[in-house]
């Protein structure tokens, strides 16, 4: 009777039984950040009751504008988005040339170039903190985004350079070749055909670049020490002062900093989910 | 598909007359390889390659900076003190410990999700916003919210706890409850991102092979465990391993929540190598730990690579 | 230095044609301020500056709200030799460390032979903290203590007198929490989270033993006082004097749970009692503050608290630095900022001005309090002893290891860093 087309048929059927399911994904999914959301709208005060409260008895938007006048937060938004943009470019440039060339060129030493790019991405960013900021401080760039843009680029590449080969490698040569023929040249045909054909691998790789600078921490926590030049994640750790912990003020900022992102996700959600279940990774 | 724009910089494939130019637009395979992997290598040396070395090079000297003493050799002086160090044990401890319950945890969290975002939903984009919402979420805002969630007083687990008639525990003033609090926002964390690489691979496997098992007579349980989970498999494999290695590097998580406590109960190595370096600032022991958690990366890269090749 | 002195003169001379425009000798000095200590009143302390010296124009800069915090930024800055900070406000820990590391330069040159005798302006616990062998290493910026905050009606109320000794406060909580009723009301709240306070709670009993952590860069640890000092807090917790979750109490909890009412005692620093006296707090003018507590038999003992400026030792200013934190350092300063930001004065002077009493009467009650308070252990490794000490005190409070397991850790791990 059902329409479904894939392997889950064969564990549950039944339209009661799929909404409670959809109702545990979306629970599991969405309360956390709900659960913020009421905390940033209730006053300190609501917030000591017990036993404590669900929805917010008398809704407050005071928290969110000490969000935004305790600490400068649209300058935080504006750091971090532009830090995760401008590394997420540069990862899909250096790794799309590499991942051409892995996938499709003649290399003997190919499995080794691969085996080091996957031993490169397990290397814990925490332990190389100190040379790091040594490099930063020597090439002048501590207090600058390009800090950032730089580690965040290395942290991304390994797993976009994996996820394009795989996707240049599911692209008939066939389809190169008449570029070629056409007059193409090699480079044109990667950016001709290739990667137009790879665009659900590359925005996969895009949004995976993407999310893993908007995450990072330490790293900027260390490197861009200047208040103008803080990202979201560290800068929401500024609102807790010396002795203080305002956990409504802290959720709203919270709020602040996933609505961008939930934007991004509800905007691409077909492209990034399609990204990866096109194969975006295999083994 | 050749543009009008393209054919000015068209070369042919045939040797004679090329400029110097052309040659770098249609150069040999070779070269164009070494070319193409050039930008990746130079980051990756200047970002990873020198770092690392300098880190080997600065685990066996002698330099704290606090001292205001320049850096002496040390020889093996940081390894040994390392190995009569309890925290280094307990960190390492935690650490495996953390990648051994939450890794499998992600597992089964995330192939559970996976199985249940597949079936056919009519609107499908809350499904997909909730495994996509937790995977885009930083790691150190997930620390925050779930610190507040587990707070022992305005927290909502006890809240639902007490709702539902049991007393709560006060989560972070117990070394064994602060750690489970702590694995359990992991694996809600990470479970996401292993449900969207399952969900992907399940939707590569074919119908024609569910159609096929229903004519044999094979029941859903059987074909999950003969068609899907064998076709999963080298998508889970990949899960596991980006997600064994990024367990080990455990940071964020427990910083936010714990910040290692009580006592040093739920500190990682990676908190660890972070507070003598960033913290006490003796660079030399620093790296030296440093250095032991590049060891167990590489050790679990090994594995990796080795089943890789075994498939060919 | 000829040529240095024409210069200063012609200079001196352009500025006067070109009547107060002097852009061009502007010596530019960037501090580093707490940003938990009112950098705006700190601003109009440098505006005053720059208005009596037009050749300095100083930028604040902040980062980090928490001493840990400002402290790990600092150490990056630092370690990268970084020239752009030129002066830094450094929690009373942290001189020795900087000096140690060569990240400050001392101000014996600017005070000359006369820089012990310029150091006795000030309160000697301040005076010692920022002298290292001999060196100024730091001028004191504020002082601070911790208190022993009590509900002053409650103790009224049940005719107790503020307790002497921490068993005077324990029996004294009891028979307030028993005939109160309220299950709401804990006896004492302290700091048990493993924060910096935590080496406070330490210490308190422990220095109140007559022991010492530290002499002379040495460990000098007494397991038995440390034994005791670990207990006594346990005990606390044991006899339901604090409540069970006091492991997870860092020094705001202790705040807020006593300025809604819920505390009888609290130990906790300066900045409380102006939050205590606030518009939202439930406890206004019902709070009284008085020194710590001692153990049976022995001297009441306080944390020492407060901030110092230090002057980088990357810094390219660094005389005119040195005498800009020579007025900030100064009476008059420390007057201002008690007066407008109720910052504890550094000087016993201070404490007594006329302004000052009236602006911020309960210092009155501060000055034997801070007279009293002892500092921390000095010693460059600090960071590692404070870490050991913290997690150990959260450990046994929350159950993971008995006073004696921890106080032999403590000492174990104690002697690792102190070898």
């Amino acid at each position: 009777m059902s329409h479904d087309t894939t392997a889950s048929r064969s564990l549950f059927s039944g339209k009661p039984l799929r909404i409670l399911i959809g109702f545990i994904l979306v629970v599991n999914g969405m309360f956390p950040a709900l659960w913020i959301l009421f905390t940033s709208l209730k006053t300190e005060s609501e917030l000591t009751l017990k036993p404590i409260t669900w929805l917010p008895h008398a809704p407050t938007i005071a928290n969110y504008l000490r969000a935004f006048t305790d600490q400068p937060l649209l300058l935080f938004l504006f750091n971090s988005f532009m830090v995760a943009i401008l590394s997420t470019a540069l990862t899909l440039f250096i790794s799309v040339l590499a991942a051409y060339a892995l996938a499709r060129l003649q290399l003997r030493a190919r499995d080794l170039i691969l085996s080091a790019i996957i031993a490169v991405s397990t290397f814990p960013l925490v332990t190389l903190l100190v040379p790091l900021f040594e490099i930063m401080r020597a090439l002048g760039l501590l207090n600058t985004w390009v800090a950032l843009i730089l580690p965040y680029t290395v942290l991304s590449l390994p797993v976009c350079t994996l996820i394009l080969v795989s996707f240049f490698e599911g692209i008939p040569r066939d389809l190169e070749n008449s570029a070629m023929i056409d007059g193409c040249t090699r480079i044109g045909a990667l950016f001709k055909v290739v990667v137009p054909l790879s665009a659900p691998g590359v925005f996969t790789a895009g949004i995976l670049a993407f999310v893993n600078a908007w995450d990072e921490f330490l790293l900027a926590l260390s490197f861009n020490s200047n208040p103008a030049l803080r990202t979201l994640p560290v800068g929401i750790t500024l609102y807790q002062g010396e002795f203080a912990f305002p956990w409504p003020v802290i959720s709203a900022a919270l709020v602040v900093g996933i609505v961008p992102v939930a934007v991004l996700i509800v905007i691409f959600q077909e492209r990034v989910v399609s990204g990866l279940t096109s194969g975006g990774i295999k083994g | 598909m050749a543009t009008a724009s393209e054919t000015t910089l068209v070369t042919t494939h045939n040797e004679s007359g090329t400029k110097w130019w052309t040659r770098f637009l249609d150069p040999s395979e070779r070269t164009l390889a070494v070319l193409l992997l050039m930008p990746a290598a130079l980051l990756l040396t200047l970002i990873i390659v020198y770092p690392v070395c300098r880190l080997i090079w600065t685990s066996f000297q002698s330099l704290s900076l606090t001292s205001g003493l320049p850096a002496t050799f040390a020889g093996l002086e940081n390894y040994t003190l390392m190995l009569e160090d309890p925290v280094f044990w307990e960190t390492t401890w935690n650490t495996v410990l953390i990648t051994l319950i939450t890794v499998p945890g992600a597992l089964f969290v995330g192939l559970a999700l996976a199985l249940m975002a597949n079936l056919p939903f009519n609107v499908k984009w809350p499904v997909r916003l909730s495994l996509l919402i937790p995977w885009a979420l930083p790691l150190s805002f997930a620390g925050l919210i779930f610190a507040w969630f587990f707070h022992s007083e305005y927290g909502v687990v006890n809240d639902v706890l007490r709702r539902i008639g049991i007393e709560g525990v006060i989560w972070f003033n117990s070394a064994n409850w602060a750690f489970a609090a702590i694995c359990l926002t992991i694996v809600w964390k990470t479970s996401s991102f292993m449900a969207l690489i399952i969900l992907a691979g399940l939707q590569t496997i074919p119908r024609s092979l569910y159609e096929a098992a229903d004519v044999d007579g094979a029941g859903r349980l059987r074909q999950f465990f003969e068609i899907t989970l064998p076709l999963l498999k080298p998508a889970i494999v990949v899960a596991l391993i980006f997600r064994t290695i990024t367990a080990l590097q455990t940071f964020d998580i427990p910083f936010t929540m714990t910040r290692g406590g009580p006592g040093t109960s739920t500190a990682t190595l990676a908190m660890y190598i972070h507070q003598n370096t960033v913290d006490f600032l003796d660079l030399g022991y620093g790296s030296a730990l440093a250095v032991v958690m590049f060891a167990l990366s590489m050790g679990v890269t090994a594995v990796y690579l080795r089943m890789i090749r075994a498939k060919g | 230095m000829t040529l240095k002195t024409t210069m200063t003169l012609l200079l001196a001379g352009a500025a006067v044609t070109l009547s107060a425009s002097v852009a061009t000798a502007q010596t530019n000095l960037r501090v580093f301020v707490s940003s938990q200590h009112r950098p705006d009143v700190w601003r109009k302390a440098f505006d005053m500056y720059e208005a009596k010296n037009s050749n300095v124009k100083v930028t604040i800069e902040t980062g980090g709200n928490t001493s840990e915090q400002q402290a790990q930024y600092l150490n990056t800055v630092m370690t990268a030799k970084d020239s752009s900070l030129d002066i830094m406000i450094l929690d009373v820990i942290r001189p020795a460390q900087y000096a140690a590391a060569g990240w400050t330069v001392p101000f014996n040159e600017v005070l000359g032979s006369d820089a012990a005798n310029y150091m006795k302006r000030y309160l000697p616990a301040y005076a010692e903290a920022n002298t290292v062998d001999g060196k100024v290493v730091a001028l004191p910026a504020f002082a601070d203590a911790m208190f022993l905050y009590y509900r002053k009606d409650l103790l009224e109320k049940h005719g107790i007198q503020p307790p002497q000794t921490w068993d005077e406060l324990a029996a004294a909580a009891k028979k307030v929490t028993d005939a109160e009723k309220d299950p709401n009301l804990q006896g004492l709240s302290f700091q048990g989270k493993a924060i910096e306070g935590a080496v406070c709670t330490f210490l308190l009993p422990y220095w109140s033993m007559g022991k010492q952590l530290v002499s002379d860069g040495k460990l000098s640890f007494d397991k038995d006082a440390a034994v005791k000092s670990l207990k006594l807090w346990k005990d606390f917790v044991d006899q339901g004097v604090a409540k069970k979750n006091i492991a997870e109490v860092a020094t705001d909890d202790t705040r807020k749970e006593f300025q809604s009412g819920n505390v009888l005692f609290a130990v906790n620093w300066s900045y409380a009692w102006g939050q205590f006296q606030g518009a939202e707090s439930a406890v206004k003018d019902k709070v009284g503050v008085v020194k710590l507590p001692a153990v049976q038999g022995g001297q009441p003992a306080s944390c020492l608290g407060g901030w110092e400026w230090g002057v980088s030792a990357y810094s390219s200013n660094k005389t005119e630095a040195q005498k800009l934190v020579q007025y900030l350092s100064s009476p008059e300063t420390s007057e201002f900022m008690a007066i407008n930001a109720s910052l504890l004065p550094q000087f016993p002077e201070v404490y007594t001005d006329a302004d000052v009493t009236k602006a911020v009467p309960w210092f009155a009650n501060a000055k034997p309090v801070v007279e009293t308070a002892k500092a921390r252990p000095v010693t460059p490794r600090y960071n590692e002893v404070s870490e050991i000490i913290r997690t150990t005190v959260n450990g046994v409070l929350a159950g993971q290891s008995t006073p004696e397991e921890g106080a032999t850790q403590m000492e174990g791990r104690l002697r690792r860093v102190l070898r």
